[in-house]
């Protein structure tokens, strides 16, 4: 697994997390993850689009980092999610609060089709 | 193998492999799903018996078996670590966002699993892909779910 942060002029944190976050590789994460909380956080967007596997001891750790920067006032935004990891997403409910809007899940099927107001 | 998490991969890629086997077309697009689950759901297992089963261990060795059949695979995984009880695992309340505890609940969702205590310990795992339409006259299509209990 690799990973990298950056930030951009608005303040968002950018998290993009490659190859396989699993129980071999998620300690180096978490102590990535502490430090990150250390600053002030509004928004964190975690790439996952080169995540090839992702296990529960790494679920167990982006939903940590959820919790966390929800409790600080922020917001996490999982984006690029397919395979193996889009799996588990789905299993586990992570899609309908964690992901980003074009892989969120209904709660419930519509049942038409109204067109959407944008507020 | 080695009960350690460093030899997973090699054991996930031994699964991995076998899974094009249980198909004699090796291109149904059903069967990376198919992949993806059994490999989550191995990878799972090892995982609980690495942490739970060797916990502060680094001696234990794990026997994977892996057999196929067409349309299903079964993985054996023997240990001799310490035992569980598999009827007395939770399932974990997802509403709540739990950060631990999910390791059994993806096997259950993705695999039939057997758990027999002991020296060793044997789990079995195991999944049907489903029929390959192209395999089965429209005339003799069963009416019944030919899966059994597999999601």
């Amino acid at each position: 697994m690799t990973f990298s942060i950056s930030i951009n002029e608005a303040g968002v944190i950018r998290l993009s997390i490659e190859g396989e976050l699993d129980a071999v590789t998620v300690s180096d994460l978490r102590a990535e993850i502490e430090k990150l909380l250390m600053r002030q956080i509004g928004r964190v967007e975690v790439d996952l689009s080169q995540l090839r596997m992702l296990d529960s001891s790494g679920v167990g750790a982006l939903v940590s980092l959820y919790k966390q920067v929800r409790a600080r006032g922020g917001e996490v935004v999982v984006l690029g999610l397919r395979d193996q990891p889009l799996a588990i997403f789905r299993l586990l409910r992570l899609d309908r609060v964690m992901v980003g809007a074009e892989l969120k899940t209904p709660a419930s099927p519509s049942p038409s089709k109204h067109p959407s107001s944008s507020s | 193998m080695l009960g350690l998490l460093e030899h997973r991969d090699v054991a996930l890629r031994a699964v991995s492999a076998a899974c094009k086997l249980v198909s004699r077309r090796p291109y149904r697009p059903e069967l990376n799903e198919f992949r993806m689950h059994v490999v989550s759901a191995v990878g799972e297992a090892f995982n609980n018996i690495v942490l739970h089963g060797y916990a502060g261990r680094n001696d234990g060795v794990i026997e994977m078996e892996i057999r196929t059949d067409p349309d299903r695979i079964t993985v054996e995984l023997r240990d001799y670590g310490d035992s569980f009880d598999l009827d007395a695992v939770a399932t974990p309340d997802l509403d709540l966002l739990p950060e631990s505890g999910l390791g059994i609940f993806i096997i259950r969702a993705f695999m039939s699993i057997r758990y027999r205590p002991g020296r060793p310990n044997v789990l079995t795992l195991s999944k049907c892909l489903a029929a390959d339409p192209k395999d089965v006259p429209k005339e003799s299509v069963p009416r019944g779910n030919p899966s059994e209990g597999d999601s």
